[in-house]
């Protein structure tokens, strides 16, 4: 549904600066009815993909076909086909819930069924069918972000492109826009691309694209993902933590990966951890703080690949 | 068709923001009729300009209050782009599957429409002018106005297109906008002043938009239509427009590209 073949996108040179790459020879096949959720640190060139998605942005090179449709040659009918739901609100505050609704659905004319029907249809698993005349300045965030995804459900896409959607949101309004997305898109056979930081909403993709300095490093299922780590680690907090990077390099023969003050051992199948964490407590104890065994979350697996990507993001906010 | 109903959705957002906001209501009528009326009393006394006896400055300033009137209104339309960037209106529009330019006539024509409407209530105070006009002047007065109206508004937009903030665009607006309505004729007639300064009101298309503008206060229609000043503001006027319009056109269409590896 969404083939992108061999992106690049480089910005223009501010003065005296050296023209930043923002993507580079970027692949990516989103299929039919897929979920698909993209990570990567701060910079990695994300809201650069995104941007170019949705047509904002022409790119340097390379090709972004949309359900069949060359994005950037006949971006109108691309257009078509696709809603996007932007990370900052797209909607007008001083105008109520149905008059949104109605520019959006003068902005995508010609659709098939009336625009009452299709109303009623996008508003039906919202709490928005009694509020139709409040002003959305007067909704609370939750509510705000329900009538973005609606007003993009009115057109009744096939693509849904969403940029960090529940930014702001609390972590129930979060779950509870999430699983209605998810209910939609199965329901809807929509396709969803979706960029995001919080791994607890990509645990729930079919399938999870982690990119970096404008190259793709993973793409895969969640399961698959964090099988590619084993499914423990240890992890240990100790008072120095380079030197336990070299004691445990050097004494112990293991490969641990540094991650801010903890020193990670990755890798480990369920018998081997324990005495692991065992060997390494009789060894060192006097320099460890604290030790644990982690199962292996989807977060992990972005630490890992991204070397400590949430580091980078403090860097660059 | 399409288009069409995506323009007049645009401006029909842009009508009931304004009549939403009742400070930018009463802002917008009450500022330009207390100018008038303070202007206009205070300078009645001292106006005394030659070939034009007889024209109290009340009744002068007035085709000038509503020439201030459009370009205040299109100075407000003009921030909000600013405003619709900002807050994140305008990229859903961007995305959508219409052409760009459905975002210019949109802005245009919303903003001529809260111009006009503005213009028309000012228009009530008509009759205490002691003025006769024809049926046929008014209309010709506010088809005029409405021409005007256009220019401001789509000039407001070319230059608030590419902006980031209100702030910068105040600073357009002090230096370039409000200059264009000072050396128009508006405040005082071109026909006195120094050769340098008259060159630059003759240069300035406001200028013709105010002779388009003053003329059905004095004169018929037919002798108006038989006027050849009439011909000459009316070209230039209509040149202006379109030329505002051309440029708000191209520029919308310009989208920020990648650059090639070198």
């Amino acid at each position: 549904m969404i083939r992108i073949h061999d992106l690049t996108h480089i910005y223009p040179a501010p003065r005296r600066q050296a023209p930043r790459v923002a993507l580079s020879h970027f692949d990516l096949n989103v299929g039919a009815g897929e979920f698909c959720t993209l990570s990567g640190p701060n910079g990695s060139g994300k809201s650069t993909l995104f941007r170019i998605l949705c047509g904002l942005l022409l790119p340097s090179a390379g090709s972004v076909i949309i359900g069949g449709h060359d994005l950037v040659r006949a971006p109108h009918m691309a257009r078509r086909i696709m809603g996007v739901v932007f990370q900052s609100p797209a909607v007008d505050k001083q105008l109520s819930v149905s008059e949104n609704l109605t520019i959006h659905a003068a902005l995508y004319n010609g659709l098939e069924g009336s625009v009452g029907q299709r109303m009623a249809e996008a508003l039906e698993w919202t709490e928005l069918k009694n509020r139709l005349h409040q002003r959305v300045e007067t909704l609370s965030g939750g509510l705000a972000r329900q009538l973005e995804l609606a007003k993009c459900l009115l057109t009744r896409p096939q693509i849904l492109l969403l940029d960090e959607p529940t930014t702001g949101l609390d972590p129930a309004s979060r779950r509870n826009f999430l699983d209605v997305l998810k209910t939609l898109q199965r329901e809807r056979g929509m396709t969803v691309l979706m960029t995001t930081h919080i791994f607890s909403e990509a645990e729930e993709a079919d399938r999870v694209v982690i990119m970096k300095n404008g190259e793709l490093l993973a793409c895969d299922s969640p399961q698959r993902l964090r099988n590619r780590m084993g499914r423990e680690m240890v992890v240990v907090v100790p008072d120095d933590p380079e030197a336990m990077v070299r004691a445990l390099t050097q004494d112990m023969g293991m490969q641990p990966l540094r991650f801010r003050d903890e020193v990670r051992l990755e890798g480990m199948g369920p018998e081997e951890s324990l005495p692991l964490l065992e060997a390494v407590l009789s060894r060192y104890r006097p320099e460890i703080r604290s030790i644990a065994i982690k199962q292996a979350a989807l977060e992990d697996v972005f630490i890992h690949m991204t070397g400590g990507g949430a580091k980078d993001a403090e860097e660059t906010s | 068709m399409t288009v069409i109903r995506a323009i007049l959705a645009l401006a029909r957002r842009e009508f009931i923001r304004f009549i939403r906001q009742p400070q930018r209501v009463v802002g917008s009528i009450g500022q330009p009729v207390l100018f008038w009326l303070f202007l206009g009393t205070g300078f009645t006394g001292s106006f005394r300009p030659p070939e034009m006896e007889g024209v109290s400055y009340l009744e002068f300033f007035y085709p000038g209050v509503l020439v201030m009137m459009l370009l205040f209104s299109s100075i407000f339309s003009s921030i909000t782009v600013i405003e619709d960037r900002d807050q994140g209106f305008l990229q859903g529009v961007l995305v959508a599957p219409v052409p760009r330019f459905t975002i210019v006539f949109g802005k245009v024509l919303g903003g001529t429409l809260i111009a006009m409407t503005q213009a028309v209530l000012f228009l009530m105070l008509l009759p205490f002018l002691g003025l006769s006009i024809s049926v046929g002047g008014v209309a010709m007065i506010l088809l005029m106005l409405l021409l005007t109206a256009f220019g401001f508004t789509a000039l407001g937009f070319l230059c608030a297109w590419s902006m980031k903030s209100t702030a910068g665009f105040h600073a357009i607006m002090m230096v370039f906008l409000m200059p264009l309505w000072l050396l128009s004729g508006a405040l005082f007639p071109i026909q006195h002043v120094p050769g340098w300064l008259h060159g630059v009101m003759a240069a300035n298309p406001v200028s013709y938009a105010l002779v388009l503008l003053r003329l059905p206060f004095y004169h018929t229609v037919p002798q108006i239509l038989n006027d050849p000043d009439f011909g000459v503001a009316l070209g230039v006027v209509v040149l202006w427009v379109c030329v505002c319009l051309g440029l708000a056109l191209i520029r919308v269409e310009r989208r920020e590209r990648g650059v090639q590896r070198t």
